[in-house]
């Protein structure tokens, strides 16, 4: 049920075999942690001393450093140009020009890119690990109602179908003569003509699964069995308690100590 | 209450996952034309809240932004309130009947969509990316940096920029697209008097 474009990634490691929800609970600890660490070096340790070697762990090291940086650099850059040249009031510390990096927006530029680094990081190592289906599988079992899990594991496998169409629909028009490349306005003049097409088209099912899910039973109130077996261990089941009393003290922390 | 509780008919779980998809496609579409200024991705977020009522068009947009996750882009991910509330005030301006007369619904809808988005997210993306977005309208973020404003400030007014004129963009596509569906399939949606021309 993976798809060329979800980010799981499958691997044989320790990591990939831990129970889905212990997965979630730490991402939400890394993203606790991330916003609540003072300073610039926690999160940087966090990130280099915790969230690599965990990656490494789960043998997806290069995954997780391609997205990491494809997402953590245009803010990075960004950060230390802009924060770093226009801080309000700031003491500067090198010239260039008319203009010069402060101090203060350099040492927020470096703090904020720390930050990033250890939430998206967190996310991304979870997103990695962890199999959505499972993921949903374990939230059922602690009362998510079967709907919002339905939504969610529908939603991945359409998302694929819908880009595949849409780069379709796209190509169909420009066979036929549509202008996808030059000005502005003429790129915007393209959306409508493709845009269109694939709602309406993909609206046309939305009729017949409907129909679909109804003859499976799918609004009917009651347990329902499942086909896949979670596993989970002593040590986990008391590691997720123990992570959540780990983000609470952080984030008390953060509030009254520094 | 009961009302929103009816609101969650099959047709509308249906409908979620594929204006999640939607969303994606769209945003992704604009991407690859390489727009710049437009993001186009609450199209399935605005859609869902005019046909099925505020709560769901709040869940398509928080799902969305998880969903978004899920495919790679973490950043949406903290966005999700501000997803949220973008499909609950599609919701209240269908049931208001705002999409009857079209230049309410796209610009008064639209506008008061981007200043809600822009006033939620600022906090959001100052906090945690520190005010920046990591694309082309950091342009914006220098000027009013430079300019004096506080980050809180310069995201805020950033966001409202791009924000005014992506929604408005949003909210006509989806009156485009209601105005080309059938009445027959129309009529199965929970809130289908938000959009009944009579």
């Amino acid at each position: 049920m993976t798809s060329s474009l979800s980010l799981y990634a499958p691997r044989e490691s320790g990591l990939h075999r831990l129970h889905p929800l212990t997965k979630l609970t730490s991402a939400l600890l890394g993203v606790v942690a991330g916003i609540a660490l003072p300073g610039v070096w926690p999160n940087y340790a966090v990130f280099l001393l915790l969230l690599v070697p965990l990656a490494a762990w789960a043998r997806v090291l290069p995954d997780f450093g391609r997205v990491v940086i494809k997402i953590a650099l245009p803010f990075a850059l960004s950060l230390f140009v802009i924060q770093g040249l226009f801080w309000t009031g700031g003491t500067p510390v090198v010239e260039i020009g008319p203009l010069s990096f402060k101090a203060e927006g350099l040492y927020f530029a470096a703090k904020t890119t720390g930050r990033i680094l250890v939430v998206m990081g967190s996310i991304t190592l979870f997103v990695l690990t962890t199999r959505p289906d499972q993921l949903m599988i374990a939230l059922n079992q602690r009362g998510i109602p079967k709907t919002f899990t339905y939504v969610l594991v529908s939603a991945i496998q359409l998302v694929p179908r819908f880009q595949a169409k849409a780069n379709a629909i796209l190509d169909a028009q420009r066979a036929r003569g549509l202008e996808t490349e030059g000005g502005f306005v003429q790129r915007i003049r393209a959306l409508l003509p493709v845009s269109i097409p694939l709602v309406l088209g993909s609206i046309v099912d939305v009729e017949e699964r409907s129909i679909a899910l109804e003859a499976r039973g799918f609004s009917h109130e009651g347990p329902k069995t499942s086909y896949q077996v979670l596993v989970d261990t002593p040590i986990q089941r008391v590691a997720r308690p123990v992570m959540m009393l780990g983000a609470v003290a952080l984030i008390v922390g953060a509030i009254f100590v520094w | 209450m009961d009302r929103l509780r009816k609101d969650f008919t099959t047709i509308t779980w249906v409908m979620i996952p594929v204006a999640i998809a939607i969303n994606m496609a769209l945003g992704f579409l604009v991407f690859s034309l390489k727009i710049p200024i437009l993001y186009l991705d609450t199209v399935g977020t605005v859609l869902v809240g005019l046909l099925c009522g505020p709560l769901a068009g709040a869940l398509t947009g928080a799902l969305s932004n998880f969903a978004w996750g899920l495919f790679g882009n973490p950043g949406y991910v903290p966005y999700f309130p501000v997803a949220a509330v973008i499909g609950l005030l599609a919701g209240l301006f269908g049931q208001w009947g705002w999409y009857k007369k079209w230049w309410l619904w796209i610009f008064g809808g639209g506008l008061i969509t981007a200043v809600a988005g822009a006033i939620l997210s600022a906090p959001i993306n100052a906090y945690l990316q520190g005010g920046v977005t990591g694309s082309g309208t950091d342009v914006l973020v220098a000027a009013f940096r430079a300019g004096g404003a506080s980050i809180l400030q310069a995201s805020f007014l950033q966001g409202l920029v791009t924000e005014s004129v992506d929604k408005v963009a949003n909210y006509a596509i989806v009156w485009a697209i209601v105005k080309a569906l059938p009445v027959r399939f129309l009529a199965r949606f929970p809130r289908y008097e938000n959009v009944r021309s009579d």
